[in-house]
């Protein structure tokens, strides 16, 4: 039986009718036209699914839709302000840590979370952080350059 | 993309109504915790209860709330949490070093405590520290609650002496004695997302800071059925003084005491030589805890 919930994405309220066999990616991406919250594994893996939810990174293939009702999640869509690029996206962007950006707005939003929490992060910190998210094209490394540069970018 | 079987879904807010829901399904509903294991286990097709039973409404199952002589933690409890509270850093360290290399952040910030138990995986990385620490576990049916150690709480894999239409309500840990040092050893192939190849919790408690042992735990994970007793390594350290030679002969011992099979991520004899090597590691790391102190 479907169940009415409401989703609050980025900012907006959207009420939707969702079956409770339907993932938060799911109704994100078919329901909400939100593609940008990428489906991989789909198991938990490997974090292209990552929302923000409620302040906290998660994968949102594990979350229910109806387990996000009346919760604040903020997805890849999200994160610039309008045109402007968010400095963690344009950090990507210049330290080329975007090659088939699959990963991409997983580890965006991973690093954003990161960087609300701590200013001013180790490397170590830094892959902790984003060690649920996996790339196959960069090796990380830039990924992690950006991030240690968005971090001193949104200090000043 | 998977897709998940049809299921209906509940979201009781108190605990009287979780039992009576889950009665009421008999035996073909489930409860949800963090989702983290059930939902990949549907997804796969492995499972397919038609009720989904969820706790996250209900008041209280997702707190650490102190009590006299010890804590009590919700089942709904995530992960992260664990590793965040002050009380669980500077008390409970034990189990906030096993949470913080339990799956990936995104994991744990989803899974839970409960379900890490409940799921009973022979590898599981929060039942070593619990036993270790001696918790309790405590389960409802029917509005009545009965209290089980967590060392006779697993059977076997994915098997516990829960019953279809109990619940874990409350995870119930002991504030550690004077002198008492531990430490969780997680063997992996790699550092995040990864299920232990091995791993050893031990608790070691001496009478005076330079005395002998008093009580000692060791726990071996992923190499049984489920997480067991190191029985002859515990035998041999009560009632001598903690000395790099006694580590190292229980930590030999100990190597007895498991069964492990060969899988994918480790074959049965590399797991018992580092039954030993970790044993030996968690000991001296428990014993320069106190030392420290």
């Amino acid at each position: 039986m479907k169940k009415i919930i409401t989703l609050k994405v980025n900012n907006k309220e959207y009420e939707v009718a969702v079956a409770p066999n339907r993932t938060l990616t799911q109704v994100l991406r078919e329901d909400l036209n939100l593609p940008g919250t990428k489906c991989g594994c789909d198991m938990g893996d490997c974090g292209a699914c990552t929302v923000i939810l409620d302040d906290r990174p998660v994968n949102s293939c594990l979350v229910l839709a109806v387990q996000a009702h009346n919760r604040e999640i903020t997805t890849i869509e999200g994160v610039a302000d309008g045109p402007n690029l968010h400095p963690i996206q344009q950090a990507f962007v210049e330290h080329g840590a975007v090659q088939c950006g699959f990963c991409t707005p997983g580890m965006v939003l991973s690093a954003k979370s990161l960087l609300e929490k701590n200013m001013d992060p180790t490397e170590h910190e830094i892959r902790e952080a984003l060690s649920g998210n996996l790339c196959r094209c960069t090796g990380y490394q830039k990924i992690v350059e950006a991030v240690k540069s968005a971090s001193q970018t949104m200090k000043k | 993309m998977h897709l998940l079987p049809k299921f209906d879904f509940y979201e009781p807010d108190s605990m009287a109504e979780a039992c009576k829901v889950l009665a009421e399904t008999k035996t073909e509903g489930k409860i949800i915790a963090g989702g983290t294991d059930i939902m990949v286990n549907m997804k796969k097709g492995l499972l397919s209860p038609k009720y989904l039973v969820s706790l996250a409404k209900i008041p209280g199952v997702s707190s650490i709330e102190p009590i006299t002589g010890g804590i009590v933690i919700g089942p709904n409890l995530i992960v992260a949490k664990l590793i965040e509270f002050d009380l669980m850093r500077k008390k409970f360290n034990l189990l906030s070093k096993a949470a913080s290399v339990l799956g990936s952040p995104l994991i744990r910030n989803r899974a839970t405590i409960g379900g890490n138990i409940v799921t009973a995986r022979p590898a599981a990385d929060l039942p070593p520290p619990l036993m270790a620490m001696g918790a309790r576990v405590v389960l409802m049916r029917k509005g009545k609650e009965r209290e089980l150690p967590l060392d006779d709480f697993f059977v076997g894999p994915g098997q516990t002496k829960i019953k279809p239409t109990e619940i874990l309500v409350k995870i119930i840990v002991d504030d550690p004695p004077p002198f008492t040092g531990w430490d969780y050893v997680k063997l992996m192939h790699r550092n995040a997302l990864e299920i232990a190849i091995v791993a050893v919790a031990v608790r070691i408690t001496l009478d005076s800071p330079d005395g002998i042992i008093k009580d000692a735990r060791v726990i071996l994970s992923a190499v049984a059925a489920k997480a067991i007793h190191a029985v002859s390594a515990e035998k041999i350290l009560i009632g001598e003084k903690p000395t790099a030679k006694l580590f190292a002969r229980a930590a030999s011992l100990a190597s007895t005491d498991c069964t492990p099979i060969t899988d994918i991520r480790g074959g049965a004899e590399y797991r018992c030589a580092m039954v030993e090597t970790l044993t030996n590691r968690a000991l001296s790391a428990a014993l320069l805890q106190i030392k420290s102190k």
